[in-house]
Order: structure tokens, then sequence, then C-alpha cells
């Protein structure tokens, strides 16, 4: 069975295509700047060379159809007919409190999905965009979604609720979702595996670290709380996100220097975090090379970025009353052995025993970074959300071709 | 307010193409939606990469001609009748006929200008409110002739394309918007030489009291009480009403060259910013 997965932005939209029998990538690639005259199509099938076009791409049907062409394309194509692509999963930021485990899409899914709009404005539609290109250009396909929100649906009123008027939750909904859920159920998973030990007796917290970053404590193979919130500014600091703030300062700064609610939502989206206190960027790389070098507003940022790490780590060890394994993944968590180095320095007192060699050394899949007899171990295990969504949607047909 | 239009429509990812009738003002327009975009990043409002984005999205022209591949014209030169119906008339001729011709008048008459070209179904008013990219209101003008399509498309423009609210208004003096705020300030310079009250304290009445984000003689100042003398004196001319005379204050300030924020000096002072000292 092949599985096309796709994950559509507001004018991007990326694609895998997956043969499910040995969980290959037959071919992958993206379509940027949808919208415009020059959109650029890049596609990679397989092994074989690249391909990149610039051409005009309006909407999103044009783009999902520019990619079906390429896939069975006379030279660069991985299939022969576009029959051969079995079902399409795509990625879902915000599936509310409706979704808790990933679905195949109907009329109803669809409704569900627009009436969430609202906690997802920037998102959701988006993601309804690529569902509406999918179904132009392939009919008669089954379409499943999964959803960033979904595996944190398992989280208890404790953690989930905001201790604010119960009514704003009961009207609107306000609460905590969490999101990178693909990602931490797939770790968590592969760690579980890496130890040898069934997940369900596990306590193990998940660090996501991208560009966005979230920490998700994970007890006996369910998420019990998660560091991001109603929306993906809660929890740690990240390239150029907040994170945790009093939210007294809103008004505050609102006041005194004028801001409209837009203008103090951009500050604390795009202009805070490392970018905001290194003054330099919001990449890791950067950010650290700077401070080896010297700079001391980077070592700040750097400093700031990994303390507000490790108090939620250590916040879900005292959550679960215990911490098995930490696992790093994600952009900055699978390559900055720095911040892991400095983050796993500092949590000796939980037993903690890091192996800086280890820590340091360069390899592809999944490891490990404590030394043997270390109380709890640290992981770092690459992510692969594409394949979460490959794998569910593949589940998903299976399932419903057999209660046909 | 050209530029203002242009920089919003850039930002809500628009590609743009901006005439001005000489080099010398199409530079001055850039830097001033350069200036603009600066004061925004400064409040974190944009990025430095979107501030690029904007700007690389506007194009800029001496010509009509590029304007041939455009979904809708909105015009925004000087509010004078005679300017307006010449440029309508080149436009006319310039864009074919799908392309709606927009103006951004606030007092005009639009069944006037329509009537200077050849198709005036396709003709409708626009008016955005200073700042246009903070302000989320535009009045949507119908001439007598405008059609049905042209009103239904520019609507779906205002409030789907560039996320405003558009109010549908029928063509008569100063619409809503201008027709009631310049009353609210010609009523306030009664008062402020009646002497029943300072500027000061005028402002912070309306601004206080009724929750007004400037006071009316701050607003005035910010027009530019030129502009309100204008639409004051059209409106007056129009309806022939007295309540829309002119205060003799307003004539005085404008003789005397105290303009507002452009000159820095109107009921208030300014710094080049517009900031109030």
């Amino acid at each position: 069975m092949n599985v096309l997965v796709i994950n559509a932005g507001s004018s991007s939209l990326k694609f895998q295509l997956y043969n499910m029998e040995d969980e290959s990538v037959l071919a992958k690639g993206r379509v940027e700047r949808i919208g415009m005259e020059s959109a650029i199509i890049t596609y990679e099938p397989g092994d074989r060379p690249e391909v990149r076009e610039v051409e005009e791409v309006l909407e999103h049907t044009t783009a999902v159809r520019k990619v079906l062409e390429l896939l069975v394309h006379r030279t660069h194509g991985v299939l022969s007919s576009i029959q051969e692509i079995d079902a399409v999963g795509h990625r879902v930021v915000h599936g509310g409190e409706t979704f808790s485990s990933s679905v195949i899409v109907d009329e109803e899914v669809k409704r569900e999905i627009k009436r969430l709009f609202d906690l997802a404005p920037l998102h959701n539609p988006a993601a309804m965009l690529g569902l509406n290109a999918v179904e132009a250009n392939l009919p008669d396909i089954p379409q499943a979604l999964v959803f960033d929100t979904s595996f944190h649906q398992s989280m208890p009123p404790v953690s989930y609720l905001y201790p604010i008027p119960m009514v704003l939750y009961k009207k609107h909904k306000v609460r905590r979702y969490g999101f990178h859920g693909t990602s931490h159920a797939y770790v968590s998973e592969r760690a579980a595996a890496y130890l040898g030990r069934p997940l369900e007796e596990l306590k193990l917290v998940t660090c996501h670290i991208g560009n966005g970053a979230s920490c998700a404590a994970i007890l006996e193979g369910k998420s019990v709380d998660t560091s991001m919130g109603m929306t993906p500014l809660e929890g740690l600091m990240m390239g150029t996100r907040s994170g945790d703030i009093d939210p007294a300062i809103v008004p505050f700064t609102m006041g005194k220097e004028e801001l409209t609610l837009n203008e103090v939502s951009s500050m604390l989206n795009k202009h805070s975090g490392l970018m905001a206190i290194s003054g330099l960027g919001s990449d890791m790389r950067e950010v650290t090379q700077a401070m080896e070098a010297g700079d001391r507003n980077a070592k700040l940022a750097f400093d700031m970025y990994e303390y507000r790490l490790r108090k939620y780590i250590g916040s879900y060890a005292a959550a679960m009353n215990g911490l098995d394994a930490i696992v790093f993944t994600a952009g900055v968590g699978e390559n900055s052995a720095v911040l892991r180095a400095a983050v796993c320095r500092n949590l000796t007192y939980f037993g903690v025993d890091l192996d800086e060699e280890a820590n340091a050394r360069r390899e592809p899949g999944d490891r490990e970074i404590t030394k043997p007899g270390s109380r709890v171990r640290v992981l770092i295990i690459p992510t692969n959300e594409e394949l979460v969504i490959a794998r569910d949607t593949h589940r998903l047909i299976l399932e419903q071709n057999r209660v046909k | 307010m050209g530029q203002g239009i242009a920089q919003m429509l850039a930002a809500q990812g628009l590609e743009v193409v901006l005439v001005e009738r000489s080099q010398e003002k199409i530079d001055q327009a850039l830097k001033q939606i350069e200036m603009s975009l600066d004061k925004q990043l400064e409040k974190w409002a944009i990025t430095a990469v979107e501030k690029k984005l904007i700007l690389g999205r506007i194009q800029c022209s001496r010509e009509l001609q590029p304007l041939v591949d455009c979904q809708m014209v909105i015009e925004s030169v000087s509010e004078d009748v005679d300017i307006k119906k010449q440029l309508f008339r080149e436009l006319d001729a310039v864009c074919p006929k799908p392309i709606i011709l927009a103006s951004n008048t606030s007092t005009l008459s639009l069944t006037e200008i329509a009537a200077e070209t050849g198709c005036p179904e396709r003709v409708i008013g626009l008016h955005f409110i200073y700042p246009v990219s903070k302000i989320d209101l535009v009045e949507i003008i119908r001439g007598l002739r405008t059609s049905e399509q042209t009103f239904a498309e520019t609507k779906r423009f205002v409030e789907n394309t560039i996320q405003k609210r558009g109010i549908q208004v029928y063509e008569s003096p100063g619409f809503v918007t201008t027709r009631l705020i310049c009353t609210l300030i010609n009523e306030a310079l009664h008062v402020l030489s009646e002497g029943v009250a300072t500027a000061e304290d005028i402002d912070a009445a309306m601004r206080i009291g009724y929750d007004f984000h400037y006071g009316p003689l701050e607003m005035a100042d910010r027009f530019g009480l030129d502009s309100v003398l204008a639409a004051m004196e059209r409106m007056f001319r129009e309806f022939g009403d007295l309540k829309y005379r002119p205060a003799v204050r307003l004539k005085q300030m404008v003789r005397a060259g105290h303009l507002g924020t452009k000159t820095g000096q109107g009921f208030f002072r300014y710094d080049e910013d517009g900031d109030r000292l």
C-alpha cells in the first residue's frame, strides 16, 4: 500500500510518499510560495537527483496537481499511475477536544475541522485547503487526518485546566491542548523499545526541541502533561517565542508602549525567545557559536533556554513521582550536544550520569548518552512525524477495509 | 494616503503596482513606506523578513500601463474633482473592462467621477481611514450606476482579501465617517473658541468620557486642519445647512499654517514622527 503524507501550510505544502510494505520513502518534496507567480516546487524521487521547478501555483489544488504530475512523470516519476496511491494522510495542528486519535475524513469530520478554526486560526484553515485540494484531484481515495494535539488528550483535568473562571472553558474551550503530539508519541515508543522495557512501565520526559519546543510527561505510555498549552506559545523558551511569562506583562506592555493586540501577540511569537535575548537570531547553532566566541548576550540566551528546559524536566519528574528516561528529539534536541550536556550536567541529583563522549559523538539513529548504570537514562531519538502519519493512515484504511 | 493603501495591500500578501506622477514622488512614497514599516518593526508588529517581503511586493511605475494586469485599481490622488475626473478618463482608456476602478474619496461625488468613463458600472468608491494599516473599516460607496456585480466583488475584496469591515454607503457628501467626525471636530472648535474649556480638557472629555482613541482636536491635527476645512466647506456647500459652516478658528489656523502633525503645530505640538510633545 502506498500512502501520500501531506503537511499543508497557508502558502506551502510538504509531501512524502511511503511504500507501507517496508515503510520506505519513495519520494518527497515541497511546494513553496503558493499564491505567487513564482512558486518553487522541489521534488526528490528516492535516491535519484532532485528536481526543482519555478512556476505559477496560485492555490493548493494546483499545488497537489503538480505533485501528482511529478509522482507519475515519465522520467522523474516513481509511480506508473495515480491509482497506485492508496490513501492520503494529512497533518492537522489542532484537533480540539473532538479528536483524541487519527480519523478517516468524512463530511462530519470536515465540519468539525471548520468549527476548530477559532482555536487554530493560522493552521487549521491551511490543513483544510490541503484536504480539499487532494479531494479535488483524487476524489475516490480515502484520506486520514493526524492531529498534533490528539496524543495529549489523555491529560487529566488537573493538568489541562487553567485556574481561571470555568465559564471560559465551558464557553470557548480555553484549556491546555499541547502540540507535537505525533512526535512525543513516536519517540516514547522508540524509547521503550530501545530500553527493552514495556512502555506501560515507564516514566518518560520527552523533549521535542526544534524551532518550536515542548516537553511532555509520559506516564505508562500516556501523555499526562505537556508544556505547550492552548496555543504553541506556552511553556519552554523557543527560537522566537517567549514561552511562559507573567500574563500581566501583556496589558502592562500594551499600556506602556501603546501596543495593539496584534503587536503584542507578534512580539511574543516572533520577536522573543533566543532572538530577543541574544539579539542575534533564533537559531540555536548561531547562538551557540556566538557564545563560544565569547558573546555575553548569546551566553545569557543559551543559559535561560537551558535553565527553563531543565526546570520543566524537573517539574515533570515531580508530576510523575519519578523518572526513568529523558528523550531528546527534533532539530536542536538531536543536534545540540552543548545544550544536552548543559541540561544533563545539572541533573545529577536525579541520577543522570552523562557520558560526555557519547553525547558529543555525531551519529544517526537512536542512541544513549548516559553511562551504564545511570539511574535516569538519557536518549537521543530522531523524530519522524511523517512516518507516524503514514502509519496511522495505513492502519485506519486497513481497519476500514476489514469492517467493509 | 496612496502609499498607506499600497503598504496595507502588500502586507496582506497582494502584489501591488504603485503609480506616482514622478520619480521623485515614487522615491518619497517608498521612503515613507519603509519608515512606516520600520516603525512597525520597532513595535514588534512585523519581523525584518516580513518587512522585506512586503517591500518586495510593491512595484513602482510612472505610467498607467502596468495597471492592465491588475484586478482592481484604487485611485488616491488629491481630493480635487477635476484631477480625479481627468485620471478616471485615462484609467478608462487604459484598463480593460473587467478591472474595477475604485476611488478613495471622502466627500466627492462618485457619480460625477464615474460619468467621465465609458463604463460607470465598474466604478465604485473605497474610502479608507487613516492610518490604513491600523483601521479596519472601509466605506464602500455606490455611485448611481455602480453595478451589483462590482459592489459584490468589491465587498468580497474588502472583507475576505484585505480583511476589513466594509460598510455600504450611498452617495452623499462625507458619507458616514467624514460627515460625523468633521461635524464633531467643528463643534469642538466652537466649544474652544467660546472659551467653554481648554483644548486639553475638551480632548480629555471625549477620550476618557467616551472612549475615543484621540480627542476631536488631536484628531483634527492628525487629519490635517486643511483637510478638515476642505471637508467642512464641501459639506456646507452641498447641504447648505448652517451646522456645517466651518468654525472661524479653523480657518484662522489654516491661514496661519498651523495644519497639525504635518507642520508640527496644530492645537497641540508634535515632533517629526507625529508624536505629541
